[in-house]
């Protein structure tokens, strides 16, 4: 039982990135390699406000989210934007190229080494069947959820939501009715980086914060997307939950050196078996 | 109210369209018909500027749009129902409808959207389904609905009778006709010349990217020259369906 809380700990967290790759995927047709480095800044961010600044919590995780909202639009604005042929494969690669920029930013911005970020709540062990859960893994799960479930709102009610969604059909169609592709990546990629922020503060008082820890975290929430099937937003939280699950299992029956690798495998096996992930349904197109 | 001077397109290398002048009055019901390929959708397209164009301007109410992206000709008061449909096929017929209103206010697409459930009460009937899931016909009509959601004061239509029944091609065309005399100025390209130019005030023909023919629909309803723009040969039959 042990495992399985820790599994839904970190699996919370590669359920909000794997849900931000999403969100650019539907809209843009790519996969965002600089994920991952979102949630670095979001842990960067609010490493910066609240334990150096002493900014108090309940101003520092707006302004740090919100942030998080800006860094991915600027993101779109400076790095998307001036790609001048916007063929899948420039958009890859300069996703990755940027993931790199990013890297060193904030390598000289916040130094090589991890940072420690307060806690926001006082720690505590709960007793649970079969094992403890600490009140830190808790607010992970609830505010994952959360926001999973209010973004969930925002793509089913909001106009803006609607809109990413009719883009991620037909983005012809989308401009045909009046609505301006270019503002809805623009906000995609600002959504997408606002989860990841979010992800960023939530895990940092755990694990540290260091500059380059957006390579692991990123490349794991593809993981979970990959797993749980992309264009599903409900199959990349469920991807995620999974996957953490999967990944803290593994430790117990193998040696936990090669627990990172599990995600890897998971991927090749998902690859190989089932291309479409497991909640991955074919989306409806005429023929 | 439309006005196409000297308009060229070309993919590549080839040429789609050469030097094409379509203009379309207010109030008018126009009819361009082609056989396949002929440069019909890329007309449609550049005026929308959903593709480029090299040569030539586009005049819209007395405005240049020959720049504009077209969200903002969209807004400008021109609507194109796209040439196979071209729905939001994951997402729901109401929210499709939605969509075509996205540039207007609230309580005008509320107001709208009562207005597209009586004129297509079969939309009002399935608000819920995905739009994926409706036939041809109701696609069709859907694809009309979203467009006129927009608020136009002009609508293009491309291939309406595409891949429906003809029952179901009359049904479009009489919801066109009743359009037209509510006063929207209509452009519609087709293949399926008799329907078109039936409904029709006046007709362009376009052959390989250029038009070769105009004046009144029912005078190019017999004339031999369209017959031949189409076939080479008088296959009467196979065209008039």
């Amino acid at each position: 039982m042990q495992f399985l809380y820790s599994g839904l700990t970190s699996g919370s967290i590669y359920g909000l990135v794997a849900l931000g790759f999403n969100i650019i995927y539907n809209t843009t047709g790519i996969i965002n390699f600089a994920q991952g480095e979102f949630v670095m800044f979001g842990g960067m961010l609010i490493y910066t406000f609240f334990t150096i600044f002493h900014v108090p919590f309940a101003i520092a995780l707006p302004v740090t989210v919100l942030g998080s909202f800006i860094i991915g639009a600027l993101f779109e604005r400076i790095f998307v934007n001036f790609c001048k042929y916007k063929t899948e494969i420039n958009l890859f690669t300069i996703t990755l190229a940027a993931s790199i920029i990013l890297r060193d930013v904030a390598m000289h911005a916040w130094g090589r080494d991890s940072v420690k970020v307060d806690d926001y709540i006082p720690i505590a062990n709960l007793k649970m069947p079969g094992g403890v859960i600490s009140s830190q893994s808790v607010l992970i799960i609830i505010v994952s959820l959360l926001v999973a479930w209010g973004l969930n709102l925002f793509l089913k009610r909001s106009k803006y939501g609607k809109a990413m969604r009719a883009c991620f059909d037909d983005q012809t169609a989308a401009e045909t009715c009046g609505i301006s592709v270019r503002n809805v990546r623009i906000i995609a990629f600002g959504v997408a980086s606002f989860m990841a922020g979010v992800a960023g503060v939530l895990i940092s008082p755990i694990t540290f914060v260091t500059y380059d820890d957006g390579i692991m975290i990123g490349l794991k929430g593809f993981c979970a997307a990959i797993l749980g099937g992309m264009g599903n937003f409900w199959a990349a939280v469920a991807g995620g939950l999974m996957l953490g699950i999967f990944e803290s299992f593994s430790a117990s029956i193998i040696p936990s050196g090669y627990k990172d690798a599990m995600a890897f495998f998971v991927i090749l096996l998902i690859l190989f078996v089932k291309p479409d992930g497991l909640f991955g349904k074919k989306r409806a197109h005429r023929v | 109210m439309l006005e196409v001077k000297s308009l060229s397109v070309s993919y590549g290398a080839v040429a789609a369209l050469m030097n094409v002048s379509v203009h379309v009055a207010e109030g008018e019901f126009v009819s361009l018909i082609g056989s396949n390929g002929a440069g019909k959708t890329t007309l449609l397209n550049s005026i929308m500027n959903i593709i480029g164009h090299s040569k030539g301007t586009v005049t819209f109410k007395g405005k240049e749009i020959t720049k504009l992206n077209t969200p903002k000709i969209v807004k400008g008061g021109m609507a194109i129902v796209p040439e196979g449909r071209r729905i939001f096929s994951n997402m729901t017929v109401k929210e499709n409808l939605e969509m075509g209103g996205f540039t207007r206010p609230a309580h005008e697409v509320k107001e709208k959207l009562e207005q597209m459930y009586d004129m297509f009460p079969v939309l009002g009937e399935r608000h819920d389904q995905t739009a994926g899931m409706l036939s041809g016909g109701e696609q069709q009509m859907l694809a009309i609905g979203r467009a006129l959601m927009t608020s136009p004061k002009m609508l293009l239509m491309d291939e309406p009778s595409m891949g429906l029944a003809p029952l179901v091609i009359k049904e479009v065309y009489e919801k066109l006709k009743l359009l037209a005399s509510t006063g929207l100025t209509i452009l519609l390209v087709e293949q399926n010349a008799t329907m078109a130019l039936k409904y029709a005030q006046r007709g362009y023909v376009l052959e390989n990217g250029r038009i070769i023919l105009q004046g009144k629909a029912s005078e190019l309803l017999g004339d031999n020259e369209v017959k031949r723009a189409y076939l080479g040969k008088e296959y009467k039959e196979k065209w008039e369906r």
